[in-house]
This record gives C-alpha cells, sequence and structure tokens, in this order.
C-alpha cells in the first residue's frame, strides 16, 4: 500500500513544481473508438429524433433551458454515457457573462463609446465612427482624419509650450485638449481593428491559396517527369530487346559455335548496364 | 512588432510620453534668470536636492533643437504607419465578398491538390510495377 501512495504524492509534487499545467483529465476521453461512437450516437440521435420529441433522460435543468439550442443544433447531444460527455464543449454561457477569478467576463465586448467616458469630447461626428456605419459610409476617410489628429497632437503641444512658458496656471485646458485628441486617436484606432483583422484573414487565405496551388504544380511537374521517364524507358527497353535480337542474331552467326547460353548471358548484363545507365 | 494598428497605436503613445519628455526636461535643466533688479537667485547648498539642475546654454539648446526634432520624427513615422494600414480603400463589403471568394477558390484548390495528389500515387504505384517488373529472368 505504501508504493502507490508514495507514486501519488510524487505525482502531485510534479503537478505543483510543473512549468506548464497539465492538460485536464478528460483528454483520454478522446480516443479514435469514443469519437467513433459519438459519431454513430449523433446519426442515431438524428434519424430517431428527427421530430422533436426529445425523450433524453437528463437532469431537467440544463434539458429545459437547452432544448431550442438542442432543435437547432442537433449536433448536440444529452444524456450521454459518462465517458462521452466530455466529448463534446459545453454550451456557451446563457446570460453571456461569466466570473473567473473573481473578474466578470462576457462573451460580446463592444467598444465602449467615447462620450460614455464622460468628458471626452468626439473629433469626428459619432455617426461617422460608427463601426457598423461603415458599411454604408465608404468614403469615411480614416486615414485622412487619423492624419490630421496627429498634426493637431503637435500643434496643440506646441500651444502648451507656449502657454507654460506664459502662464503654466492656463495650462489645464490645453493639456485637457491634448487628452482628448490622445483618445480620439485611439479610438478611432480600435474601431479599425475589425477591419483589420477581416484583412489579415484575407491576406492568410490568400497566402494558403498560393502555396496550394504551388504545391499542386509541383506535384503535376513530378508526376510528369516520371511519366516521360517511363516512356522513355518503354522505348528503350524495346530498342535493347530489338538490338539484343539482333547482336544475338550476328554473335550466333559470327562465332559459329552455338553457345548462345553464354551469348545470352553477356548480352543480359549489357542490356541491364545500359538501362542502368539510362535511369540514372 | 504587433500588427500595423498596433505599432500605430504604441506609436501614439509613444509621441505622448515625448511630450512629457521634452516637459520635464525643460522644466528640469532650464537657466534661472532674474525678472527684477532686486531679485537674486539663491543658491542651494551643493548636498540639497537642487531644483533645477541648468545646463548649459548650447548644450540646452541644442538638446531642445533635438527633442524638436525627435518629436517632427515620430509625427512622420505615425503618418507613414497611417498610410500603410491594411485595407484602407476595401469597405466590409469588399471584405466579405473577398472573403467569400477566396474561400471558393480555396475549396477548388484544395480538390486539384487532391487529385494532383491521387494522380502522384498511381503513377508511383506504375512506376514501382515497372522496377519490380524490371528483373532478371
Amino acid at each position: 500500500m505504501a508504493d502507490p501512495n508514495e507514486a501519488q504524492e510524487i505525482q502531485d509534487m510534479d503537478q505543483i513544481t510543473s512549468t506548464w499545467p497539465r492538460p485536464p483529465p478528460f483528454y483520454k476521453d478522446f480516443t479514435a473508438d469514443n469519437l467513433a461512437r459519438l459519431a454513430d450516437l449523433k446519426r442515431e440521435r438524428a434519424e430517431t429524433s428527427n421530430p422533436p420529441s426529445n425523450p433524453s433522460t437528463t437532469d431537467p435543468t440544463t434539458n429545459n433551458k437547452n432544448q431550442d439550442d438542442d432543435a437547432l443544433l442537433s449536433q448536440r447531444l444529452t444524456g450521454l454515457p459518462p465517458n462521452l460527455r466530455n466529448l463534446q464543449p459545453p454550451l456557451p454561457p446563457d446570460e453571456g457573462a461569466w466570473r473567473i477569478f473573481g473578474d466578470p467576463y462576457r462573451l460580446v465586448q463592444p467598444l465602449p463609446k467615447l462620450e460614455e467616458g464622460g468628458e471626452i469630447r468626439p473629433v469626428v461626428a459619432s455617426g461617422g465612427l460608427l463601426v457598423d456605419g461603415e458599411r454604408d459610409d465608404k468614403h469615411f476617410d480614416r486615414a485622412t482624419v487619423l492624419k490630421r489628429i496627429a498634426k493637431s497632437l503637435l500643434l496643440n503641444f506646441l500651444e502648451l509650450v507656449g502657454i507654460l512658458g506664459q502662464n503654466a496656471m492656463d495650462a489645464a485646458e490645453k493639456v485637457k485638449d491634448i487628452r482628448d485628441l490622445f483618445y480620439n486617436f485611439h479610438h478611432l484606432i480600435n474601431e479599425y481593428r475589425p477591419h483589420q483583422a477581416r484583412e489579415s484573414l484575407i491576406a492568410t487565405m490568400q497566402a494558403q491559396l498560393d502555396r496550394l496551388r504551388a504545391e499542386t504544380t509541383a506535384i503535376r511537374d513530378g508526376k510528369e517527369k516520371v511519366e516521360r521517364m517511363l516512356e522513355g524507358l518503354g522505348s528503350l527497353k524495346i530498342d535493347q530487346e530489338d538490338a539484343a535480337a539482333a547482336a544475338a542474331v550476328a554473335t550466333t552467326a559470327a562465332t559459329d559455335k552455338g553457345a548462345t547460353g553464354r551469348g545470352m548471358g553477356e548480352l543480359e548484363d549489357e542490356m541491364w548496364g545500359s538501362l542502368v545507365d539510362s535511369a540514372v | 512588432m504587433g500588427d500595423r494598428l498596433t505599432q500605430l497605436q504604441d506609436a501614439v503613445d509613444e509621441l505622448a510620453q515625448q511630450f512629457v519628455a521634452c516637459i520635464h526636461y525643460v522644466h528640469r535643466h532650464h537657466n534661472l534668470e532674474t525678472l527684477g533688479p532686486n531679485d537674486e537667485i539663491r543658491v542651494l547648498p551643493k548636498d540639497a536636492e537642487q531644483e533645477v539642475d541648468s545646463h548649459p546654454a548650447e548644450a540646452f539648446k541644442a538638446a531642445q533643437v533635438e527633442l524638436a526634432q525627435d518629436l517632427i520624427t515620430k509625427e512622420q513615422q505615425i503618418e507613414y504607419l497611417i498610410s500603410i494600414l491594411p485595407g484602407l480603400d476595401n469597405s466590409e463589403r469588399d471584405q466579405e465578398r473577398n472573403i467569400k471568394e477566396l474561400e471558393d477558390e480555396l475549396k477548388l484548390a484544395e480538390a486539384q491538390h487532391q487529385q494532383a495528389i491521387q494522380e502522384k500515387k498511381d503513377i508511383m504505384s506504375n512506376l514501382d510495377e515497372v522496377i519490380r517488373s524490371i528483373r532478371r529472368p
């Protein structure tokens, strides 16, 4: 009884001291057999309960709430045997909010509006700023606005230095201006992030497409090369056979000794040698 | 190095830091002047904390010029970063259409790829056969 305990302790120690956390214990459930069984079950369930009578026996709390979801995503099964339960991911939280280590998180994270901060004055009219409005407002020239703000920042700093030189008491207003400009700049950039994400996606897909095409042509090239070689080999073989026949006739005629067996052997060696040469 | 937007944001933050640094430098290293005939510059004892650590006039001037130049350089960097932001000419709808097209093309290319692999396999088995058939009787 001492040995397993010790082993357990050592394992616990490992868990505490290892740099990275261990994978969650249910990774062992993801076997090929289990996955196949889950697929089978899904198919079965889809066939049997296509009319949405869901007689699955599970705890009512999840079942009631998720019944609509189940009807929608028929992929999600309830009442699975315990060893298959971990194979399908848990549902996202119902309220779209959850807590980890006491901090609240939300599924949807809308970009807070500039005006919500209270005292920040937006530089651009908020209609043109909205990300959703971008669809209609294609000509909203973000780059120009950003460049203008950048120039304004420099100008405002110059003014701030001037004011500080004259009367430092009046500087607070200017500092506020500069702060607002910075906030506006960052806000405009953050609004642009979804756009950039889509742009990155396009770039990645394009790269993937190029790579795939290059690979395909490379494979085709290789295939054609081998085909040509095979064709060459075929014609060469016939030539050799002709030559061999001719040579065989010649040798038998020339030697007149009828040592055909030996002659054939030599010829074969010759043939083999030339074949290997041509193949190389 | 992050993406361009992050680079731009970092650059803007750096500009803000440079603003602060400029003011701090001028505030800390300017010289002292008398404003009227009755003023006099009080000399603090050496070991006490100096309120102002005056730099020589030329050094101060040079530093000011350098700081100003740095500000301009940073601003130009920002403008450059703005001008190379990805997809400035594309609207959201363009992007969506683009993505859809790429998706279709990818599927097509993937099918062609699989086909090519299959052809390659066939030819390989062909070659194998030929190689095996070449043997001494």
